[in-house]
């Protein structure tokens, strides 16, 4: 059917619409919903983008009233919204739509509840939203499945969100996919990679697509290597039980990681467009190259920080990667030969996200450095996605004085200093755009298990041999065999 | 800082450089300071009070707009009296590093804004937009005779008024028509200001509630004694929007503003009113409710605004209507 275009729309002015409807969230009483979900649903609220009569629907096992899941509501808001104070009559008006709903999700009573709390809420659209425990994923989906809360009126919609890990391994994956399919529509599926709703993410699209001068250099000819560094200098805090089944590879490197790096290098789709989008970093996730049984040990590290097997619910023999690193290639005519080093790991020196793109070095050095020394050094480009999200661009300079002595020098473009004094968290971005029924930022099944086709053998390998762990001191940068990987390549990690 | 005879862009700018220089040692231990500018912001103000009133906006439209802001205020008759810089700090919220924006200041009398404009040549930040913001009314009723802003025009890339309180709507239209078939950029806050109302209207038609060749008819229903800008900014949008409908003025009760919108389909009629706590109430064809209308502070409209440099094909549909 062809979209009738709005007469009134002016897209200059107004912010995408998001449509009367409810949002069901399991998992209401967890951590994600406290510190991420209800923050950013009370921020749409503020912003005033949610509909008056938008409402939400709690659930978790935890018996207590509508009053007594606002309160809580409310002191997770005052504690973990970004943005300063509460508004408490803003928090009124936006409460008297919480509503919350006690049950055990693998009771068929929950769903009958539900479906009589949206049926009495009166709202045709309802997005559920999976904030449990990934192994009540698929017991949810057949519960809202079987009491036909999944069936849509005429003309309304009715979504699923699903929240990070999708599956343990590809196979899972593939299961757990199956199931969905059996619910919702793939494209009613939105599968939420919070890494590709952050500004920074979406702008790399901006930088490479939107200007003309890096597109040029952005290949094989010019790319030396790319390093994409997710590190935290944080521990599992408490996480431990659920860390250790799942370590750095399927927490940080399967998903947000792969994404990024789709993102870094896809090629340019045809139109700006959700699929047009996906399916261009899909095709680079089937680009990577799958790495053979033998080739495992060269290319991927795992570490494992002292410390980590006294953790609070941590197996005290535990082979857990607390730090993963691997070298992808990326089988197309643009990065052909171009490694991309990829690393995450906790109780590293510092939190920090970036994206290093090095550039070849000049071909020939006219110049002395600083140290008097006859020598070029490689032009970075950094990608900064946190803490402090901009672009910097690493180059010589000349520096001041007699002689021509060259220091490197930055350039740096910061988010928060151009554009004024809030970006919108990446759960307010991708929660309207589940809203709105942009999946542009959310990932498709075929980009679920293209990126555990990567991974796969790697996860094969390690999960058939023993680690001598722990590897890696805390506050280091994980173990020497990372920096060895890469020196074997001739490169070495940017540790700043 | 200096008088007539003494004031020299060259100087201007080099007082700039020492204080952003000092600055920088002066907050060396507590996160130093970033020096943010996107665009050069010219606000010719009414008099000394309102210039007093600009200072403060501008401090709040940098959080989201870095500028080099220049006020201008008239002050005594002919030449350029004084200039003198400012800057403006805020530091982001858990952040130890303050951002600042720059200013400066010039009393000039309104028949020294020629010279005035030679001078904003050199001040205006290089290969960054400048928005020219005329604030008053006294200008949108000049008619077609150069008023004393007249010089300050060709320098904008995009010139901002106001005509929420102009007696005569028909002749700020006129005014603002006339500058537009110039070729200068032109923004009015009024129309800002009726962002909230056509969204909500515009909503209608996203949410199927109203399909555009259903409407036969439409009224724009103002308060006040006569006609406003507003009222035929939104009835001009309306008839571009649907050109198969008829579309009406009609006074109501109550003070100046909008009031209602009403669309008429041939068996139903769909209104939006103005309610009570900022809200509109939205009732009519199986609807019934109220939206909350944004902000209309000055502050939130000059946001707006200054977020949109380019062309604003909708806005000049509006007006040329």
């Amino acid at each position: 059917m062809t979209e009738v275009r709005n007469p009134f729309a002016d897209p200059l002015r107004f912010e995408r619409r998001v449509p009367e409807c409810a949002i069901v969230i399991f998992g209401a009483a967890g951590d994600l919903a406290k510190r991420k979900l209800l923050p950013a649903l009370y921020r749409l609220a503020y912003d005033r983008r949610l509909p008056a009569s938008f409402a939400i629907v709690g659930n978790s096992r935890t018996a207590m009233s509508d009053d007594e899941y606002r309160q809580r509501m409310h002191d997770a808001v005052k504690q973990f919204s970004e943005d300063g104070e509460l508004d408490e009559e803003l928090w009124k008006r936006f409460a008297a739509n919480l509503h919350y709903v006690a049950g055990d999700v693998n009771d068929p009573q929950l769903y009958a509840a539900l479906k009589g709390k949206v049926n009495a809420i009166g709202q045709a659209n309802v997005l559920f939203y999976l904030s449990t425990q990934p192994s009540y994923y698929e017991v949810i989906v057949d519960g809202i499945g079987h009491s036909h809360l999944a069936a849509a009126p005429e003309g309304a919609w009715r979504r699923l969100i699903v929240e990070k890990p999708f599956g343990h391994d590809l196979e899972s994956a593939k299961e757990l996919n199956a199931r969905i399919h059996a619910v919702f529509r793939e494209e009613d599926t939105y599968r939420i990679d919070h890494y590709l709703g952050k500004e920074t993410v979406q702008n790399i699209l901006a930088l490479r697509f939107g200007n003309g001068i890096f597109e040029p250099l952005w290949n094989r000819r010019y790319v030396n290597h790319v390093q994409i560094t997710a590190a935290e200098s944080i521990g599992v805090e408490g996480r431990g039980g659920y860390y250790q089944e799942a370590g750095a590879l399927r927490d940080m490197i399967q998903n947000h990681l792969l994404q990024v790096m789709a993102t870094v290098a896809m090629e340019p789709s045809a139109v700006f467009e959700p699929d047009a989008v996906r399916d261009e970093r899909a095709k680079l996730l089937r680009s990577i190259k799958i790495m053979r049984p033998e080739e495992v040990d060269q290319y991927a590290v795992a570490g494992q920080y002292k410390g980590f097997r006294q953790e609070p619910g941590v197996n005290p023999d535990a082979q857990t990667d607390t730090y993963a690193a691997g070298t992808f290639f990326v089988d197309n005519w643009r990065w052909a030969g171009v490694p991309f080093f990829i690393r995450s790991g906790k109780r590293l020196p510092k939190r920090v996200t970036d994206i290093a793109i090095q550039f070849n070095q000049a071909p020939l050095a006219l110049f002395r450095s600083g140290d008097g020394e006859q020598k070029t050094r490689p032009n970075l480009l950094i990608l900064r996605i946190q803490p402090e999200e901009g672009i910097s661009l690493l180059f010589l300079s000349k520096e001041p004085g007699s002689g021509m002595r060259l220091r490197p020098v930055s350039m740096d473009f910061n988010y928060g200093t151009s554009f004024g004094e809030r970006s919108p968290s990446a759960y307010e971005t991708l929660l309207v755009d589940a809203m709105v029924g942009d999946p542009t930022l959310y990932t498709r099944q075929d980009m679920v298990e293209a990126s555990w086709t990567v991974i796969q053998p790697i996860l094969e390998n390690w999960n058939n041999r023993r680690f001598d762990f722990p590897n890696y001191e805390s506050g280091t940068w994980g173990p020497a065999e990372a920096d060895a990987m890469i020196a074997k390549l001739g490169r070495q990690w940017r540790n700043s | 800082m200096g008088t007539a005879s003494a004031i020299q862009p060259e100087r201007i700018l080099k007082d700039l450089q020492q204080l952003w220089a000092q600055m920088a040692v002066d907050q060396a231990d507590s996160g130093g300071v970033l020096r943010a500018c996107a665009m050069t912001l010219v606000v010719a103000a009414e008099d000394a009070a309102d210039a007093e009133r600009v200072r403060q906006t501008v401090g709040v439209l940098m959080h989201n707009h870095p500028s080099r802001a220049v006020i201008l205020h008239p002050g005594g008759s002919g030449s350029v009296l004084d200039a003198r810089i400012f800057a403006e700090c805020w530091k982001p919220f858990g952040k130890a590093q303050q951002i600042c924006s720059e200013g400066i200041e010039i009393t000039a009398g309104q028949s020294g804004y020629s010279e005035v404009a030679k001078f904003l040549v050199p001040l205006r930040v290089p290969d960054l937009p400048v928005v020219l913001w005329c604030r008053g009314t006294q200008v949108l009723m000049s008619g077609a005779e150069p008023g004393p802003l007249e010089p300050l025009f060709a320098l904008a890339d995009k010139i901002i008024f106001n005509s929420f309180h102009v007696a005569d709507a028909d002749s700020a239209l006129q005014f603002l028509r006339r500058l537009r078939a110039r070729g200068r950029r032109v923004a009015d806050l009024h129309w800002t200001h009726l962002t909230g109302w056509r969204e909500v209207l515009a909503h209608l038609f996203d949410d199927r509630a109203l399909r555009p060749e259903e409407v036969k008819g439409s009224q724009v229903t103002f308060g006040g004694p006569s006609v406003t800008t507003g009222a035929r900014y939104l009835a001009a949008w309306i008839r571009t929007a649907l050109p198969g409908a008829r579309v009406s003025l009609a006074s109501g009760d109550g003070p100046p503003g909008l009031r209602s919108v009403t669309l008429s389909t041939a068996s139903d009629h769909l209104t939006i009113a103005l309610g009570s706590d900022h809200c509109v109430e939205v009732s009519g064809c199986g609807r019934h409710y109220r939206s909350l209308l944004p902000l209309a502070s000055e502050e939130a409209l000059m946001q707006e605004e200054l977020g949109i440099l380019g062309p604003d094909p909708v806005y000049e549909r509006a007006l040329s209507a």
